[in-house]
């Protein structure tokens, strides 16, 4: 095992350097024009293409009698060319959605594309041998000349991509703009098609057709994730299809029995899926522990505006209370109130006294703060919205967290720095409690 | 009442247009003056985004011929400015302000070409215009709708156009960026440039608009504000579609007719 591992990084076959810097340059070029597939929300032609240019593949083949890449070439790529034609016939000719229509295609071309497979093998032709890997893709069983061709035709989509750029940043955005400036939009549509042909065509070999979608669409949906610019995500999708092709490639050295394509989704999913946890801004992770922020910020405030209620009566702040006071005001456990007030205390809110707790200076301004942005809220709602002072209690209870300074501000001017609030409870300024 | 008038900036004469085949604009024969900030006025569906669209060229017509400064389409591109719906764009997509409203140069810069140094500069004075500078490297996801407004406002404006098409621009925007297109429309129609307005607002018709055109599937009127704006003109533009009209079209529409026959020629 650790030989092999040995052996490939240390590249002294030299048709394993070929191979890899080949898969790496079509796993780029693939995640680069499939970016452009996913950003036009058209994810699925690229899957109809790859599996249509199996029919096209094996015509090549039984019409040349030779694996010449080629004619094969040229084949898929007719045979893609003429599968996205159908399907616009179809949309556009009948009621059928493109949906349906590009499944479809999709289904009629790659059972024809068996058909014509089932028949070349049955056939005898010793020259057939390795035309099955066009399904799931055999890396490893690429040699110097077909590295050469694959390499140089996602040399020139990533050419093509990086001159045309511009136009195809306008077409993916805003096609009705593109089309009234007078750019020739259809032409434009027909380069990103022959792009996305052409980039599946490239794959055949190390991914096969079957899985080359996942090649196309999956690294931009994953880069998404980490940038918010167009430059930023089609550079991070290329680094992303050039390892998942390197790994693919890898492991088709290690176990020659097995097909590429496969393992080259496997590690896309994965980083697809690392992605959508992690990811800082987008990730479920990242959401998750903003909840997670929100939840103990709503919780300590609702302990510390307890605090106030309690002592508000009294007309003084400084009153100690223990967890079981708090519960009069809130539904929390004995336990949830233990804790949160002990975060407040590490915060310098509270001070411990025995098994009692008080407002420090900051926990006095703080929580006369929230009391007064709830009664405010509630004030506004009746005033401003219309509804009853018996429905306004809730909705103010979860405002008064989200409320900022410079809101805080407004809504005293609008307002007109009130005195009471709906229910006749005093709204708390700092300037009147400065004497305490 | 349709006023035509002398050495009209936009000529339409015998428009309609059709989506999916079924017929939403009937013979429509307009010209407008120069110069003016008008507005295109009617209820929902009554075809004001397909005129504009149609003007522009992004729909295919099914008869009738359209010019812009006495020239067909193709001539006069470059003098043309379009402000889309705002919907009809996702706004998720991965870009900066700076970079959309630099869409408003690809026109003039052709295929294959790099924005200039005049270009970049163009691009800032438009933003400035309409009060986003600070905003240019913002994400467009994190605008408010206001704001996507102002953005497609100045990627129009960089296309230093002598005639805007502008759809729905006040759509769901706040009363500020309002006020401020508004004014900037006043300000290019002052430069003696043309602005065309798809506006559904009846109450601020009479104090944005020069001129109006009421439509409802087929054109009521065309006129200067004064004239036009009348409760008569207004009754007869809102007040309820022409059932038959929808029926024929919707009848034209399930039977795949045609919706002009086809003319022997020679």
């Amino acid at each position: 095992m650790w030989d092999n591992v040995i052996d490939f990084f240390s590249f002294q076959d030299i048709n394993v350097l070929y191979v890899s810097l080949g898969t790496i340059i079509l796993g780029a070029s693939a995640a680069i024009v499939g970016a452009f597939t996913f950003f036009r929300k058209r994810a699925l032609v690229g899957d109809a293409v790859a599996h249509s240019v199996l029919p096209g593949v094996c015509m090549a083949f039984l019409l040349s009698g030779t694996k010449n890449y080629l004619l094969l070439i040229i084949g898929a790529f007719v045979s893609g060319w003429i599968s996205l034609l159908f399907v616009d016939k179809i949309v556009k000719k009948s009621k059928i959605k493109e949906d349906t229509a590009i499944g479809l295609i999709l289904s009629v071309f790659f059972g024809l594309g068996i058909l014509l497979l089932t028949y070349i093998q049955q056939s005898g032709n010793a020259a057939q041998t390795g035309l099955d890997s066009f399904l799931f893709g055999k890396a490893a069983s690429m040699i110097g000349r077909d590295v050469l061709v694959f390499s140089i035709i996602s040399l020139v989509l990533i050419i093509m991509v990086v001159a045309f750029f511009k136009e195809l940043f306008l077409i993916s955005f805003d096609e009705n703009f593109a089309q009234a400036i007078g750019l020739p939009v259809k032409a434009i549509e027909f380069l990103l098609t022959s792009l996305t042909v052409l980039a599946v065509v490239t794959g055949i070999q190390a991914v096969g057709v079957v899985l080359m979608a996942a090649l196309l669409i999956t690294p931009a949906a994953a880069a998404r994730f980490w940038s918010g610019r167009l430059i930023g995500i089609l550079v991070l999708a290329a680094f992303i299809g050039s390892f998942s092709g390197l790994a693919g490639t890898f492991i088709s050295y290690l176990a020659p029995n097995m097909p590429t394509g496969p393992w080259v989704v496997m590690v896309l999913s994965a980083i697809a899926l690392v992605s959508i946890f992690f990811s800082p801004s987008k990730g479920i992770m990242a959401r998750l522990l903003k909840q997670n922020r929100n939840k103990r910020k709503i919780e300590e405030e609702n302990v510390l505006k307890a605090f106030f209620q309690l002592n508000e009566a009294k007309e003084r702040l400084d009153i100690p209370l223990s967890a079981k006071d708090i519960q009069e005001k809130r539904f929390y456990t004995i336990g949830q109130i233990g804790s949160v007030m002990a975060r407040l205390k590490r915060q310098g809110y509270l001070k411990k006294s025995g098994n009692t707790y008080y407002l420090t200076v900051e926990g006095k301004r703080k929580s006369m703060r929230l009391v007064k942005l709830h009664r405010l809220w509630e004030l506004y709602l009746t005033k401003y919205l219309r509804i009853a002072p018996d429905h306004v209690h809730e909705d103010a209870d979860t405002i008064e967290h989200l409320i900022t300074p410079e809101l805080e501000q407004k809504l005293e001017k609008l307002l007109g720095y009130p005195v009471v609030d709906p229910h006749n409870s005093e709204i708390p300024y700092e300037t009147n409690y400065q004497q305490q | 009442m349709i006023q035509q008038v002398e050495n009209p900036i936009i000529e339409i004469h015998d428009l309609s247009v059709a989506y999916e085949r079924k017929p939403v604009l009937w013979d429509v024969d307009l010209s407008l003056p120069e110069g003016q900030l008008i507005g295109i006025i009617g209820p929902n569906g009554a075809g004001k985004s397909t005129l504009l669209k149609s003007i522009m060229g992004l729909l295919p017509l099914n008869s009738g011929f359209i010019k812009i400064k006495d020239k067909p389409l193709k001539d006069v591109r470059d003098y043309i400015s379009y402000v889309p719906q705002r919907e009809s764009v996702d706004w998720d997509f991965p870009t900066s302000v700076y970079e959309v409203v630099m869409m408003g140069r690809y026109g003039k810069l052709g295929l294959l070409k790099r924005p200039r140094k005049s270009d970049k500069e163009i691009v800032m004075e438009s933003l400035r215009k309409v009060g986003m500078e600070s905003y240019k490297d913002r994400q467009i996801s994190q605008l408010s709708g206001g704001q996507q407004q102002r953005v497609f406002l100045a990627r129009a404006l960089a296309q230093q156009a002598d005639i805007y098409f502008m759809d729905e621009p006040f759509a769901g925007v706040d009363a500020a960026t309002e006020k401020a297109i508004v004014e900037l429309l006043r300000e290019m129609s002052a430069q003696n440039k043309t602005v065309i307005v798809v506006h559904h607002d009846l109450q601020s018709v009479a104090r944005y608009f020069d001129w109006i055109i009421l439509l409802n599937m087929r054109l009521v009127a065309s006129g200067p504000i004064e004239s036009t704006f009348t409760p008569e003109l207004l009754q007869e533009t809102y007040g309820g579609k022409l059932t038959l009209l929808t029926e024929i079209s919707e009848l034209i529409q399930k039977n795949r007719f045609p919706n002009r026959e086809k003319k022997n020629v020679g």
